[in-house]
């Protein structure tokens, strides 16, 4: 694991010791407590003296003591232990991991250069493989999440194929992509959160943070927002091969959906089923809208009378059914995962290899994602020479249903709706079962050939029976993933070493999705109710015939992502004069990135279930697109430290990019760094028991972003509407030439502190930052005047600042005690702010509702408002009651967190140990569209909450002069029911539906109980673990939010806006299962 | 060894990089960065046909042809009037006419001074002048002069709508100039959609183009475009023979449908599209038609069994904004004379709206000609676009016929012009239902013609005027966009503020 990363180090920095003959030897192994393997290179040395030697790689040490000695094992990443001799002469010790000590942490930097925390002149944090697999996601994203100040991971749905966004500090690009970048064993990812779902977890041997983007400067311009840095495992070092299998076993439920109400029953508004006498609405039977009478118990016809206008009439009972549809319809999903892996080597050579199978079942019924995922890594070391390889292939295959929007992106393509129809206004998968009244028993309609399961039969006249669209509608898609890594390095002489990296990634995409054909009988087109059902939309042919449509993607294997080869030749110079230690690192990368997809399809399938596109009617649709992105870059970074706590790094990168036009391509960027170390510089904090460890570190950075696409800048000519018409060509403008356009500019500063109190039982670090995001690239939405709707330009300037705080204590230490207890907890405030956009215009819409605004943080979320006085309160007609909708519109906040704190605690007692991550985010606003609809069709709890009578509109006042308002007393709305909720200005307008964006999350819980000392004694197996997982146990939202997570957004990952959500990401549900880790 | 292996590697890929055609990938492999004046032809007629044919829905409803349909929640802009709400209805056909005259524009610019090229210079002028005129009968005063120019003018002015129309009048007279001065020049052949290449047709519907801004002008005193009219009078306008027809080959394909009836009828597999359903006969127009005993009600009008119970199929409309209107299974829906096929031609501009320009302008002394022969020749193109039999004999009927005296019993002070231009402007409003929408509506404003039987304004209790809107208004994109040079135009009342020739 990442022992054996950290021994050549450890030989580096320890090797020169020399041992003093004393008068006992004293011998021992030492171990790990996690696995209980051996530790080579641990550092044993006799306290208060300079005097040590290092275990081998059978974790062995002999050294000579005197009697009374005390000796101190340390190593990097574990506890260290002081042991008196008093006198034996076999001492084994058995170290526990502690990631917590500060400045000693090793950090893998910039082209995957190891150095120690304590020389950094930037903010990094770690997390290690145990925090990663806690509650064992199968994504690294979802590892992440809550564990590092700064860092914030958006699941952005909740699909088998889910869309996740990883930023860190914030936004920086007004449009441009704002995920950190991802770096894969020094493999740049630039498409990066979404690769992640390619990864086998369990493979990874350490993350390192690199928050800001002076930390990545050296990366180029596609890490300005930051890098996380991945390092995989490369085999044991202990001599012995390593074998461990684990399982892990889960299961998910739906736990947060929107708070519906189950009083009332079908009405949509319908002229005829208004009482006469009363003017209240009566039952529809037929509705999905919820505006009818209150259940009563009676008995009542459901839908149209089966198969014809004589046919059987399905009679159900008016109240509540005793299983609400979404329980009914979603399930439980599974998820299990087998793994096994494979390690041994030395101190000098390693092997890795790993295979992982996951299974994943969904909530939604057959939805699943199945992963396999093979990796076969090492590292050896002739003389001078030596190599370090890393293959990785991943095997994806998943099938979702078909939404029109969110589901994994799939969009409405090529007229592909998850209904069949769009013409009768029919709605997707979750909307309808939303809408579906609470007197549905669903369980009713699920086999598609029965009676009342079949299409023509389905009581709501405005959806599709929602087993038919799982059953009928679907993506399949395959995914091959192969990450590929060789690296040379060759140690010329002990100040020189020579290196080059070859690295590959690539896979296909493969996606097919398909629509089966459907035929409606002359019964159900003729639609008994006059309802315009869905039926009816089909009164010209019957039915709609079958759908196919592919998409391949050559690529990194996600459907946009390009792939890439790269090369870095490094030079590695470095060597310590008298107090000055130096380094300097200068290089040249080389990257080339292709994607090429092609796509073709048809809506009119000839053979029912024959999806080909040989074997239609009309012609195929069918294109094609390719892509070649390249770019060269030489840096060079130099490092002088002066007696081990004054360091100096400054960094020089030049990048051309193919993306540029000539003339500006070429651009360069520098930043420097300082890290000191007081408690190490001055005599009188040496030793200090009470304040153990202090760093401050400062840095100053400049890095360039190109936010352009391939081939961007130059204008080209578009397919004309409905061309070609048979050899007739037309060709209209796309644009005009954008070929000045530069690279973004994000400069960076950044000051940070760390400390480590009573010997680092107490850790402290604090970070402010400060960065600047110049010549934004942004498309300016222009009068439509200028033969545009747009023009891309670079203007304006961003600010986004913050602070970030991490502390953690160890309350009681497991050394000591048998009890141990560690709480963490990581806080981060994040300021952003438009300073400046261009002459002429002073807000820039963003898109889904957002803007940058001059002057206000960014993305703001915009929309319309009521009418409302100054005190704030809601204006409503002196007539009606009714609020109005105010023209123009009001800014409701950001929409990314502002403050984002988490929590975590670890409780050990023995072998059992218990950790749990908590999360809370907030300061940000969102719109919840789905609560529109659900008001709209009138499902929401809310609309309900007045018994559905007229009701004085809450907190009203009415004008009664030019600048006079009372108190609304006495004036309801004229209608409490569908008239208000559905007609009224209430449900059109933005502001009800947008509320606070807060959260607290219950993200993760572990039990584990750690068997090794059970079964040490056996023969094959050398560890045994078993955990009980869960995660997002709970979330509490503000009560302004009863709809949905407010994580969930129906953007894309790499979109600059967030804080949308709608009826396309399905309900956030629950895991919990259970782990078993066996090691041989 | 291993040593020298690695530094030659090192080397050469570093030497490799810097070869300076490695980064030059300014090629887009996937699109064509030229054009050629045939493709951009092409396209450009294409896409102003399109707008004719599907950018004025809202001015159907208005018009009195169409409206909601029982079966849906009428759209609250469209039955109240209400603009409040930014989008609506402008931005459709503002978008689409500026984007389409980009490449007009283009078309010009690329040719404009190559002889050989003459032809597709004059044809962008005519097209310019085409879509112009839409601007400005939507929206009065629109950007003209610092239009197209965004790396110079990111925020163009507006100019006068009168002055606009003035200048387009000059333009017309450019293409009619260089299609005489040019015979020898590339003919685009099939490139052109609407006529083929033939550049006499071209000439034609220049000359039709000024008659249309002349009488749009009819109640102005001062009018630039009549005082043209002379001099080209010779070349004549389109008639039944010249009719001006887009026809790039539609088929029953998805996206190359006639766009009228993907859009209003069916898609490629045979389906009823959503406007189908939604828009349905106004009773506005089945009056006109009942009244007339007009023919062609069942060719613009699909025909449903009346509310009765009769065995007779009629033709039943539906009123705007009323909130108990008949569902669709007892409503018309569009009918045959315009949803034919897939692949009928696109009309751009009409020989019976130019035998009606003919007939007006000949009734004000304007041309030469008999009004009541151009009255009677536009009624039959009419009757022939949508395949109805019967011409003759329908314009022999009473209340059909040209006027020739003032009937006795009229109201006092009605005069036989009054009548003349009024019969003239009704047919003219029953011929172009559906594919002209905009000139039905722009018309009615211009003339108040034909006299509706009813107040063809919303049913709907809530609508903000009991008449109709008199202009568009601005679409928010430019108050977003252009907002500062937007703001000199003042605050647009879109009940009250009228286009400049609206007196």
């Amino acid at each position: 694991m990442k022992k054996l990363l950290l021994v050549s180090l450890c030989f580096l920095m320890l090797c020169i010791t020399e041992v003093f003959a004393q008068n006992r030897t004293v011998t021992g192994t030492v171990t790990a407590k996690d696995d209980g393997l051996p530790i080579p290179g641990v550092s044993v040395k006799i306290r208060g003296t300079n005097t040590g030697v290092q275990t081998g790689t059978n974790g062995k040490y002999t050294i000579s003591v005197p009697d009374n000695g005390t000796l101190v094992f340390s190593f990097i990443g574990y506890a260290a232990q002081s042991i008196p001799v008093n006198g034996k002469s076999v001492l084994n010790v058995v170290l526990d991991v502690n990631s917590q000590q500060l400045g000693e942490v090793i950090v893998t930097g910039a082209l995957g250069v190891k150095t120690q925390a304590k020389n950094l002149g930037y903010a990094t944090a770690n997390v290690t493989p145990k925090e990663l697999t806690a509650t064992a996601a199968i994504n690294v994203a979802n590892g992440l999440t809550g564990k590092v100040a700064g860092l914030a991971v958006y699941e952005l749905d909740n699909s088998v194929d889910p869309s996740i966004s990883i930023v860190l500090r914030g936004n920086r690009s007004l449009e441009g992509n704002n995920n950190a970048l991802i770096v894969v064993d020094g493999v740049p990812l630039p498409q990066g959160s979404n690769y992640l779902a390619a990864i086998n977890p369990n493979d990874i041997a350490d993350i390192s943070v690199l928050k800001g983007a002076g930390a990545a400067a050296i990366y180029g311009s596609e890490a300005s927002n930051g890098a996380i840095v991945v390092t995989t495992k490369r085999g044991s070092s202990s001599g012995k091969p390593t074998i461990t299998y684990q399982n892990d076993f889960q299961a998910e439920k739906v736990a947060f959906y929107p708070k519906l109400q189950t009083t009332y029953g079908p009405n949509g508004g319908e002229p005829n089923y208004v009482d006469p006498n009363t003017g209240f609405t009566l039952y529809v039977p037929y509705e999905n809208q919820e505006y009818g009478p209150a259940y009563d118990g009676s008995t009542v016809i459901i839908g149209a009378p089966l198969d014809s206008a004589n046919g059987k009439k399905v009679m159900v009972k008016y109240s509540p059914y005793a299983t609400s549809p979404i329980d009914a319809f979603f399930q439980t999903g599974i998820t299990e995962q087998n793994t096994i892996t494979y390690s041994e080597g030395d101190a000098k050579n390693s092997f890795y290899m790993s295979a992982q199978n996951s299974y994943r079942t969904d909530v939604v019924p057959l939805d699943k994602n199945i992963r396999n995922a093979f990796s076969v890594r090492g590292h050896r070391t002739y003389g001078k020479f030596s190599v370090d390889y890393s293959v990785q292939y991943t095997k994806t295959n998943f099938s979702t249903y078909i939404n029109n929007g969110g589901n994994g992106g799939s969009g409405n393509i090529f007229g592909l709706s998850g209904s069949f129809v769009t013409t009768a206004g029919a709605n997707d998968l979750y909307s309808s079962i939303l809408q579906f009244p609470a007197y549905y028993n669903l369980g009713s309609y699920k086999d598609p050939n029965s009676e009342q399961g079949n299409v023509n039969n389905f009581p709501d006249a405005y959806a599709i029976n929602p087993y038919w669209i799982i059953n009928n509608a679907r993506k399949n898609v395959q995914r091959d993933q192969l990450l590929g890594s060789l690296k040379f390095q060759y140690d010329v002489t002990d100040w020189l070493s020579a290196s080059y990296h070859l690295s590959d990634n690539f896979g296909l995409d493969q996606e097919r999705y398909t629509r089966a054909s459907v035929t409606f009988s002359p019964y159900a087109i003729s639609d008994y109710y006059s309802a315009g059902n869905v039926g009816s939309g089909f009164k010209s042919t019957g039915g709609a015939q079958g759908v196919v449509y592919d998409y391949d993607a050559y690529g990194d294997g996600t459907p946009s992502g390009q792939s890439r080869i790269q090369g870095d030749a490094i030079l590695d110079l470095h060597h310590t004069f008298g107090d000055f230690k130096t380094s300097l690192l200068v290089g040249n990368s080389i990257y080339q990135e292709n994607f090429k997809d092609v796509w073709n399809g048809s809506q009119q399938l000839l053979v029912p279930n024959v999806y080909n596109v040989a074997y239609i009617g009309g012609q195929p649709g069918a294109g094609e697109g390719s892509s070649v992105i390249r770019n060269i870059s030489y840096f060079g970074d130099l490092n002088i430290g002066f007696k081990g706590y004054l360091n100096l790094e400054a960094t020089l990168r030049n990048e051309q990019d193919s993306r540029l036009a000539a003339k500006v391509r070429s651009f360069s960027y520098p930043s420097v760094k300082l890290a000191f170390v007081p408690t190490d510089a001055f005599d009188a904090l040496k030793n200090n028991d009470v304040l153990s460890f202090a760093k401050i570190y400062g840095s100053l950075s400049r890095v360039g972003l190109i936010n352009v696409g391939a081939y961007q800048i130059n204008n080209t000519f578009g397919v004309g509407g409905g061309f070609p018409y048979g050899s007739l060509g037309g060709l209209t403008l796309g644009g005009t030439n954008y070929t000045t356009l530069k690279p973004e500019i994000t400069t960076a500063s950044e000051v940070g502190a760390e400390f480590g109190f009573l010997k680092s039982r107490i850790d402290l670090t604090l970070t402010y930052y400060n960065e600047f995001d110049k010549n934004q690239t942004v498309y300016v939405p222009t009068s439509e005047a200028t033969g545009f709707s747009q023009t891309l330009l670079n203007l304006g300037e961003t600010q986004s600042q913050g602070y970030e705080a991490q502390i953690t204590g160890q309350i009681l230490t497991t050394g000591a005690h048998k009890f141990g207890w560690t709480v963490g907890s990581n806080f981060s405030i994040n300021n952003s702010k438009v300073i400046s956009l261009t002459d002429g215009v002073t807000s820039l819409p963003l898109g889904n509702n957002q803007y940058a605004v001059v002057g206000q943080p960014f993305p703001l979320l915009q929309g319309t408002d009521f009418v409302r006085s100054p005190s704030g309160k809601v204006v409503v007609s002196p007539t009606t009651g009714n609020p109005t909708t105010a023209s123009g519109l009001t800014t409701f906040g950001r929409t990314t967190p502002k403050y984002d704190l988490g929590l975590n605690t670890n409780v050990s007692y023995g072998f059992v140990s218990l950790s749990a991550v908590a999360e809370y985010r907030g300061g940000d606003v969102i719109y919840n569209n789905i609560g529109q609809t659900l008001t709209f069709t009138g499902a929401s709890f809310y609309s309900a909450s007045n018994g559905r009578e007229n009701f004085i509109y809450p907190n009203s006042v009415i004008q009664t002069g030019p600048n006079t308002f009372v108190n609304n007393t006495s004036v309801s709305t004229v209608n409490g029911n569908y008239g208000f909720w559905q007609q009224s200005n209430f449900s059109k307008t933005m502001s009800p539906f947008v509320s606070s964006g807060a959260f607290w999350k219950i993200r993760e819980i572990n039990l584990t109980f750690n068997l090794n000392q059970f079964v040490k004694q056996t023969k094959y197996l050398k560890g045994l673990s078993v955990s009980l997982t869960g995660r997002n146990l709970w979330l509490f939202t503000p009560k302004s939010n009863s709809y949905t997570d407010p994580e969930f957004s129906d953007t894309s990952p790499n979109s600059s806006t967030r804080g949308v959500n709608d009826v396309n990401q399905l309900p956030g549900t629950r895991v919990f299962g259970g782990s078993l880790k066996a090691t041989f | 060894m291993k040593k020298y292996i690695l530094i030659v590697s090192v080397l050469s890929l570093a030497l490799g990089a810097c070869k300076k055609t490695y980064l030059n990938q300014e090629i887009n492999p996937n699109a064509p960065s030229t054009t050629t004046p045939q493709f951009t032809l092409s396209a450009a007629e294409n896409t102003a046909a399109a707008i004719t044919a599907n950018d004025y829905t809202e001015y159907g409803v208005w018009a009195g042809y169409w409206t909601n349909s029982g079966n849906y929640t009428p759209s609250t802009e469209l039955a109240q009037f209400s603009f409040s709400t930014t989008d609506f209805p402008g931005p459709d056909c503002w978008d689409d006419l500026y984007s389409n005259l980009a490449n007009i524009n283009l078309l010009q610019s690329s040719t404009q001074g190559t002889a050989g090229l003459s032809n597709f210079t004059a044809i962008a002028l005519i097209l310019k002048a085409y879509d112009f005129q839409q601007l400005v009968d939507n929206f009065n005063n629109v950007p003209y002069t610092q239009a197209f120019q965004p790396s110079k003018f990111l925020f163009p002015q507006y100019d006068n709508g009168q002055d606009i129309y003035n200048d387009l009048v000059k333009q017309l007279d450019a293409a009619i100039s260089l299609i005489q001065k040019n015979p020898g020049a590339t003919n685009p052949g099939s490139s052109d959609i609407i006529y083929g290449g033939v550049m006499s047709n071209w000439a034609k519907f220049a000359n039709t183009m000024k008659l249309r801004l002349a009488i749009r002008q009819s109640n102005l005193s001062t009018n630039a475009a009549k005082d043209a009219l002379a001099s080209t009078a010779a070349i004549g306008y389109i008639d039944n023979k010249t009719e001006a027809d887009a026809q790039p080959g539609y088929s029953n394909t998805a996206g190359k449908e006639n766009p009228f009836y993907g859009n209003f009828g069916f898609d490629a597999t045979g389906n009823t599209t959503f406007p189908y359903l939604f828009y349905r006969a106004n009773q506005v127009d089945t009056d006109i038609m009942h009244q007339l005993n007009d023919p062609r009600g069942h060719y613009y009008y699909g025909v449903v069994p009346p509310a009765a119970g009769s065995p007779l199929l009629v033709v039943r409309g539906n009123q705007l904004g009323n909130k108990n209107n008949a569902s669709n299974s007892n409503t018309s829906p569009i009918g045959p004379g315009l949803l034919k096929s897939p692949s009928q031609p696109s009309p751009v501009f009409s020989s019976y709206e130019s035998y009606f320009l003919q007939a007006e302008a000949a009734l004000r002394g304007w041309i030469p000609g008999d009004p009541a022969t151009l009255y009677a020749a536009g009624i039959a193109a009419s009757f022939n676009a949508v395949g109805c039999p019967g011409a003759a004999a329908y314009a022999t009927q009473a209340q059909v016929a040209y006027p020739t005296s003032v009937p006795d019993g009229s109201p006092v002070g009605t005069t036989l012009f009054q009548l003349q231009l009024q019969a003239i402007i009704t047919q003219k409003y029953i011929s172009l239902n559906g594919l002209f929408n905009n000139e039905a509506y722009t018309e009615f404003k211009r003339t108040g013609y034909p006299a509706l039987p009813q107040n063809p304004a919303s049913a709907d209790p809530n609508a903000l005027s009991g008449t109709l809107p008199t202009r568009l208004p601005y679409p928010s994109s430019e108050l977003t966009n252009n907002g500062a040079v937007l703001a000199k135009q003042g605050t647009i009342n879109p009940l009250t503020d009228k286009v400049f020739w609206d007196k």
